[in-house]
């Protein structure tokens, strides 16, 4: 494995390159991913049935208290990175710690907003519309639990084997993931609530 | 007995019961065979655990030939039913499941893996890299693929098939039409062989970009590489849009959403628009490492340069984005206004003009060439005019106004037959002929190759040319039989012959192989056909690591320069190898979704839980696994070459 | 402590707050639909684009060309995805 010395560590060697690169590919798949969720959002919009609308059933402050917690954990990953990439080994874990504590933040006002919604028969079965709303959250939130789990591992994998090659490497790919989630839930955010809202 | 009640087929017959029993008896005799030639710890070791490109390669190959054996029983079964008026050979059921199943068998278990066979086999070799980017994923690829394939292709004897086409139109794919778990089948394990799909495109397009070989620049690509790269572009944004249409239909089965639902604010055209979306960049995805194929062996047998390189190149970019910009032509009479039916016939007919260009450009490489009529370049030539003539009935199909005269009658199965047949399979089997040297050592027989081209278009035009006459008089396709009065018998049985030809021409190849592996010389040496690109400057067979020493390109025929201009692509000595370490977790992750699958199709909930934990468990051990390769030491390296030079 | 907080981030968080907070005006000014819509669309592509460019690096590398391209082609056959369906069934229908 030749190590070039002159890059950051996530890049200093060929396969890391690669498989940063691969991941930009991968984050393509994802817009598109994400993009087919919402063409049908729009498409179910106005399609509830005998269900409750978007507007009767959305409220604010949970949203906004998600959205919030959402982007400090976007930023708090981003000095993750930063730290990482200073060599300080013990504020990048404490920085993703914090990310992954604001990411269960977040996953906690929406499992409280998803029981709200059940509990005002906005189910998965009520209507179009609900079963396409719960899905396009549901995935996003489903990707955040995924990477609370995976950013756990990196996490344990750096206290474990240090910043090596490959635990930057896999630490900064990551990131990059996180912050997609973040991009995703600005684009739910303005036109899945705010939109139903307006 | 409730529980095993949900396994029982629906609607039984002789055929079905026949096939329960030739499957069992094959899989026995195959386990019984493995044991007694001891070879389990063989082909544990070399091929279910390889990382190794090629060997993924030519796992897909298999696979493919396999399924379209599959297919084509059914092809022969459908054109049989059809071949005279009120025929009772199959029941109305019957004959919905096998379209339905011989259309997705086709194109996603057999044009797929096809295609992926030529992609894990060349493009390493053509760009001078020693694996893809990530090998590792690509063996999952593979396996997620093969899982994927093996079960749809039990849903006949275990459940019942999907019966509600390959495209499994909602409400008719929905519970309420649809009652055997069939279509559960359809949502299940195409998700799976698509999620493996996916993972090669990104795959692909990573090594393309990253891996070639010193000084290759891109506009230095051999055509097929281009068109590979393409290709994987299109399945990385096409392939995500089946995954959540999969998903929601799954849902719709499984777990009552409403979203293809009648009432309810559901839009069962919703299904419709977004099949298409992923499904006309789909054929695409098909066509477009079928053109690179033709590319590559027209310019080796007309002994030229290929015409027009930067058109060709433009030209396919140009059909990756325009591909996702004319989904709507296949519903032109779903209801929709005339504005959106003439913006979506006018993209369409937009995207002949860059595969007109392509067609162009192939006569242009002929023109003034020294042309070698050999098997590959036989089926190009078949190619060209077969598949302008489909081109054009595409053009006429683009036409919204006109399309409700075509739209589901068996006008539009001639046209898209025409295009795969002659496009899609052609290339495949040509460039199966074209590279089997390179893969095996030894060619395959000329004359008889020769003979199963002229059969194949023979059978062909036979078995498709009718159905544009009788798609015009007004045959529906999809429809299991038709009354003597109609007048469609004689056309019909014409179809019934050319299908039959076809077969003859599929046994044929098969005899080929058989015939080539006894008769054919095996000192062909490493470069039989007197080609252009860079795989064809390695031993055959290709060693593990591809090329001892980093090719050093100059040009876009790298190896025709090195023959006869002089340019030097081996430069430097021989150094340690690094290679990536087989792993046996693709296959015993793939296996897992295939419990999974299988336990979702049957609603059997705490199986798929725990199936579902493994594959998460799967992931989290690769996670914390290390694996750093190995390195292949000078000294072998240097035993092999000398083994492989003194070969030839 | 100080060098844990790189300027370029930091701004790029406030503004990214900022942009969230101008979003909410949608919902709490009377505003037509267009002009919410026009708003929306604004801070959104504004936000993404900077955790692109800010957070992500995507342009660090030499790979820089081939992953901008990536990203905008997934956006263009997004787009087109979207705004051909609504046109199918929303707008056209």
């Amino acid at each position: 494995m030749k190590i070039d010395h002159s890059l950051p560590l996530e890049y200093s060697t060929e396969e890391n390159r690669l498989k940063i690169f691969g991941f930009w590919i991968f984050l393509g798949a994802e817009i598109m991913l994400f993009a087919t969720l919402f063409t049908s959002y729009f498409v179910y919009e106005n399609r509830s049935g005998n269900g409750p609308t978007g507007a009767e059933i959305f409220e604010l402050s949970p949203v906004l208290m998600e959205t919030i917690l959402l982007l400090a954990s976007s930023f708090t990953i981003g000095l993750g990175i930063h730290a990482m990439r200073l060599g300080k080994q013990k504020a990048m874990m404490s920085f993703f710690a914090v990310t992954l504590v604001l990411g269960l933040g977040f996953l906690g006002f929406e499992i409280f907003e998803f029981t709200t919604y059940i509990h005002e028969g906005a189910g998965l079965s009520t209507s179009g519309f609900t079963s396409m709303l719960l899905t396009t959250l549901g995935t996003h939130g489903l990707h955040v639990t995924l990477g609370f789990f995976w950013g756990l591992f990196i996490i344990l994998q750096v206290k474990k084997r240090g910043l090596t090659p490959e635990t930057a490497n896999k630490s900064f790919i990551f990131s990059l993931y996180w912050h997609f989630l973040d991009v995703v839930w600005i684009f739910i955010f303005s036109f899945i609530y705010l939109k139903g809202m307006m | 007995m409730d529980f095993f009640d949900r396994f029982a087929v629906p609607h039984p017959s002789f055929l079905i019961y026949a096939s329960m029993v030739a499957i069992g008896l094959t899989v026995i005799a195959v386990l019984v065979g493995i044991t007694y030639f001891k070879k389990w710890d063989y082909l544990w070791r070399e091929w279910l655990t390889t990382v190794d490109h090629k060997r993924i390669g030519i796992m897909y190959l298999i696979s493919a030939l396999l399924m379209l054996f599959r297919g084509g029983v059914d092809a022969i079964m459908l054109r049989a039913q059809l071949a005279i008026p009120d025929n009772k050979l199959l029941e109305s059921q019957h004959y919905n499941e096998v379209f339905s199943t011989h259309g997705v068998v086709m194109i996603l278990f057999m044009a797929m893996p096809f295609i992926m066979f030529f992609f894990n086999f060349v493009v390493p070799l053509q760009i001078g890299a020693r694996d893809v980017a990530f090998p590792r994923l690509n063996a999952i690829s593979f396996w997620l693929f093969f899982m994927g394939a093996m079960l749809f292709n039990i849903s006949f004897v275990i459940g019942g098939s999907p019966d509600a086409g390959w495209t499994s139109y909602f409400p008719l794919a929905g519970n309420d039409f649809s009652t055997s778990v069939g279509s559960n089948y359809y949502m299940i394990a195409i998700q799976i062989a698509g999620i493996g799909t996916l993972m090669t495109g990104i795959n692909f397009i990573t090594t393309i970009f990253k891996m070639r070989a010193p000084g290759m620049k891109l506009m230095q690509m051999p055509m097929f590489t281009w068109s590979a790269l393409i290709s994987n572009l299109i399945i990385v944004f096409a392939f995500p849009v089946l995954t959540v249409l999969l998903a929601m239909g799954t849902m719709d089965r499984l777990f009552d959403t409403k979203f293809f639902a009648i009432g309810d604010g559901g839009s069962d055209m919703l299904w419709a628009n977004l099949f298409w979306v992923w499904g006309h960049p789909e054929v695409y995805i098909l066509i477009l490492p079928a053109f690179g194929l033709f590319s590559e062996i027209i310019s080796t047998f007309a002994r030229r340069n290929l015409y027009g390189y930067k058109s060709m190149v433009a030209s396919m970019v140009v059909i990756s984005a325009f591909s996702f910009f004319v989904w709507a032509h296949h519903f032109f009479t779903m209801g929709q206004g005339a504005l959106a039916n003439s913006f979506f016939s006018i993209t369409t007919m937009a995207i002949a003009v860059p595969t007109g260009v392509k067609i162009f450009n192939w006569l242009f490489t002929l023109w003034k060439g020294k042309i070698e009529f050999t098997t590959p370049m036989l089926y190009a030539m078949h190619f060209l005019p077969l598949f302008t003539l489909g081109g054009v009935t595409g053009v006429m199909l683009a036409m919204s106004a006109a399309d409700y005269q075509y739209h589901n009658t068996m006008f539009l199965v001639a046209h898209f037959h025409n295009v795969i047949i002659p496009g899609v399979v052609y290339a495949m089997l040509g460039g199966l002929t074209y590279y089997w040297p390179k893969m095996f050592g030894f060619m395959l027989n000329e004359r008889i190759g020769k003979w199963t081209v002229w059969l194949m278009s023979i059978g062909f035009v036979l078995a498709f040319i009718p159905m544009y006459i009788t798609g015009l008089d007004g045959q529906a396709r999809r429809m299991y039989t038709y009354s003597e009065a109609t007048g469609f018998g004689p056309l019909n049985m014409v179809a019934f012959i050319g299908a039959g030809i076809m077969a003859i021409s599929f046994a044929l190849l098969v005899y080929n192989i058989y015939y080539s592996v006894r008769y054919s010389p095996r000192n062909i040496g490493n470069d039989p056909w007197n080609a252009r690109t860079l795989e064809w400057a390695t031993h055959t067979p290709v060693p593990e690591y591809n090329f001892a020493v980093m090719p050093q390109v100059k040009s876009t025929e790298a190896f025709w320069d090195a023959k006869k201009n002089g340019h030097e692509i081996f430069k430097g000595k021989i150094e340690k190898i690094h290679m990536p370490n087989s792993s046996g977790l693709p296959f015993i992750m793939s296996c897992i979704f295939f419990v999974f699958g299988f336990s979702m199709i049957f609603s059997i909930w705490p199986l798929a839980i725990i199936s579902l934990l493994g594959i998460l468990g799967c992931l989290v051990y690769r996670s914390f696994e290390k694996d750093h390769g190995h390195y292949i030491p000078v000294e072998e390296i240097e035993e092999t070459e000398t083994k492989l030079r003194g070969a030839k | 402590m100080k060098e844990l907080f790189p300027i370029k981030q930091v701004m790029g968080f406030v503004f990214s707050l900022i942009l969230t907070a101008v979003a909410l005006l949608v919902y709490f000014v009377d505003m037509s639909f267009t002009a919410g819509m026009t708003i929306l669309l604004v801070t959104a592509f504004v936000q993404a684009g900077l955790q692109l460019v800010v957070f992500m690096h995507a342009g660090e590398t030499e790979d820089k060309a081939a992953i901008y391209s990536n990203v905008y082609f997934g956006i263009l056959v997004a787009l087109v995805t979207i705004f051909g369906t609504l046109l199918i069934f929303v707008w056209d229908m």
